[in-house]
């Protein structure tokens, strides 16, 4: 991209919330991945879910995205229940999945205006708002290459396309970035915040790593097991005094515990 | 911006293909040749005798060769349509699935000998006859390649597309049928050969026009050389129909990266 918005934390974060979730719980076939969970994620601001494999981060996502109902609790996302008002929904929210879920048989335009599509925008204008998506994730002169002409770093970024082309009020992150290499990943997170911060999207994002929570988030929620909130804090801006983002650093890993301090040891030797 | 991967150069004209096909037909030809100055006529006529039987019915019974090509086409375009939604209703619809199903296994298990004898007995006019016993062979093959298309469905794709909140039809036109066409195309390759040999076979049984009820003239008339005229024409036009349906699938799934193994 040729123009990239300061990255500041915080910006533009309102007080109202879009996502709320009360004393969630979801079980599996008897084995409950979700106990008591309840955190709220204001307009504009952008949250970060973290937590070990299996701590019900992407189960917490689904019940966001309305794909699952909860056993307990309640789950509002803009006041509507996102499972029993699946369609209350429509164009208020997209999702940006660890692949890029790229529909092979459509062109990189294509597929970053397949949302707007289905949601009965007229089709060039549906064309025009794609390719102007494409051009500010980095993609002008590839509209026309075919999934497989593309590459990794390519495909998500047309993902990304896709997922915001539809302006969505709400976007929600999968570990997005995590199937990409660090050079292609870093340079993805940063164009996703500047984007989502100059819309003033409001994101849930999960991930496993603390560098990107860390560098994206307004707020990092950690979750250890059945998704009880072992953390929730800030993240200080990077130029902040007091409570620096070393210090969130090794809060988050306290809070993850011993397997994810030698995670991070590793990767910094590494 | 990132590289983009090239793309694939088309692939070199099959020359090897051509060069192979016309050592066996000329191997035919020349065995033809041989056997023919041994037996009589009736059993192997020589190819000149064949090419002239061909002339004959290339000038004067192309009626005939439209007749079978036309019920060949009407009879694939409607199991093809009818067969597809068929396997549409099996993939999305739950409750309706087990009855269409066994209805389809039902199907695939009565023989081709069957539905021909029946039509004789059920219906009076050709047309209708031959329609019928083509669409009860062809219309399982579609029905549950569109079926196996759909349970093939990425479960990432119905998810990535569901996040968007669509209608069932929009899911269908989104996702579902672009997803199934190889599966269409595929299955036309498969069967259009096994349609043509069928056609002809209920044209001998139950029609007086067509290649069919020509053939079985020329044998009961001793005519061998117009029998292996015919049968000359029918690799030919079979030939020509899996050209036509490559071409279709080269146009279709021009997206699709060819695959090659070292």
């Amino acid at each position: 991209m040729s123009e990239r918005p300061t990255f500041s934390n915080c910006a533009g974060v309102g007080t109202e919330p879009v996502i709320a979730l009360d004393g969630v719980a979801k079980s599996f076939a008897g084995f409950r991945v979700i106990e008591d969970l309840s955190f709220r994620v204001r307009r504009g601001e952008i949250v970060t879910l973290l937590g070990r494999t299996g701590a019900g981060k992407t189960t917490v996502l689904n019940l966001v995205m309305g794909t699952l109902q909860p056993d307990a609790g309640s789950v509002r996302v803009a006041g509507h229940d996102p499972f029993l008002q699946f369609k209350a929904l429509r164009g208020h929210m997209a999702v940006s999945f660890q692949t890029d879920r790229l529909l092979p048989w459509r062109t990189a335009v294509e597929n970053a205006e397949l949302g707007l599509l289905i949601l009965g925008r007229p089709k060039r204008e549906a064309r025009e708002i794609a390719a102007s998506w494409l051009d500010r994730v980095g993609l002008s002169g590839a509209e026309n290459r075919y999934v497989h002409e593309l590459s990794g770093g390519m495909r998500q970024r047309v993902s990304l396309a896709r997922a915001l082309a539809v302006d969505p009020e709400l976007v929600l992150l999968d570990e997005s970035f995590s199937q990409l290499d660090h050079i292609t990943s870093s340079a993805l997170r940063r164009d996703f915040c500047n984007l989502a911060r100059q819309f003033e999207k409001t994101c849930l994002m999960v991930t496993h790593r603390i560098d990107d929570a860390i560098e994206m988030a307004d707020r990092v929620i950690v979750l250890g097991a059945k998704a009880r909130i072992r953390l929730e804090a800030t993240v200080p801006s990077a130029s902040a005094v007091g409570q620096t983002r070393d210090g969130l650093r090794r809060d988050i890993e306290i809070a993850l515990g011993p397997e994810a301090e030698q995670e991070s040891s590793q990767q910094e030797r590494g | 911006m990132e590289g983009l991967a090239p793309r694939p150069a088309a692939r070199p004209a099959a020359i090897g293909d051509i060069v192979a096909m016309s050592v066996v037909v000329i191997a035919i030809l020349v065995t033809m040749h041989v056997v023919s100055g041994f037996v009589p006529d009736y059993i192997m006529p020589s190819p000149a005798a064949v090419a002239k039987a061909g002339w004959k019915i290339l000038t004067g019974d192309m009626l005939h060769v439209m007749a079978t090509v036309g019920r060949l086409m009407l009879a694939l375009l409607f199991s093809m349509v009818a067969g597809v939604l068929i396997g549409l209703i099996m993939g999305v619809s739950a409750s309706i699935r087990p009855f269409l199903r066994a209805l389809v296994v039902i199907d695939t298990g009565i023989p081709a000998l069957s539905w021909i004898l029946l039509a004789v007995f059920w219906f009076k006019d050709p047309e209708v006859r031959i329609f019928f016993i083509l669409t009860m062979i062809l219309l399982p093959f579609y029905a549950l390649n569109t079926y196996d298309g759909i349970r093939a469905l990425p479960k990432d794709l119905v998810d990535m597309i569901e996040s968007f909140r669509p209608s069932r039809w929009q899911i269908v036109r989104y996702l579902i049928a672009p997803h199934i066409v190889p599966y269409i195309l595929l299955t036309t390759k498969t069967v259009v050969g096994y349609a043509t040999r069928m056609v002809i076979f209920a044209e001998l049984v139950a029609a007086a026009v067509g290649i069919g009820s020509r053939m079985g003239l020329a044998q009961s008339s001793f005519h061998i050389d117009e029998v292996m005229a015919w049968t000359f024409l029918l690799v030919v036009l079979n030939m020509i129909l899996q050209l036509i349906v490559s071409g279709v699938e080269k146009i279709a799934l021009k997206w699709r990266p060819e695959a090659s193994v070292r």
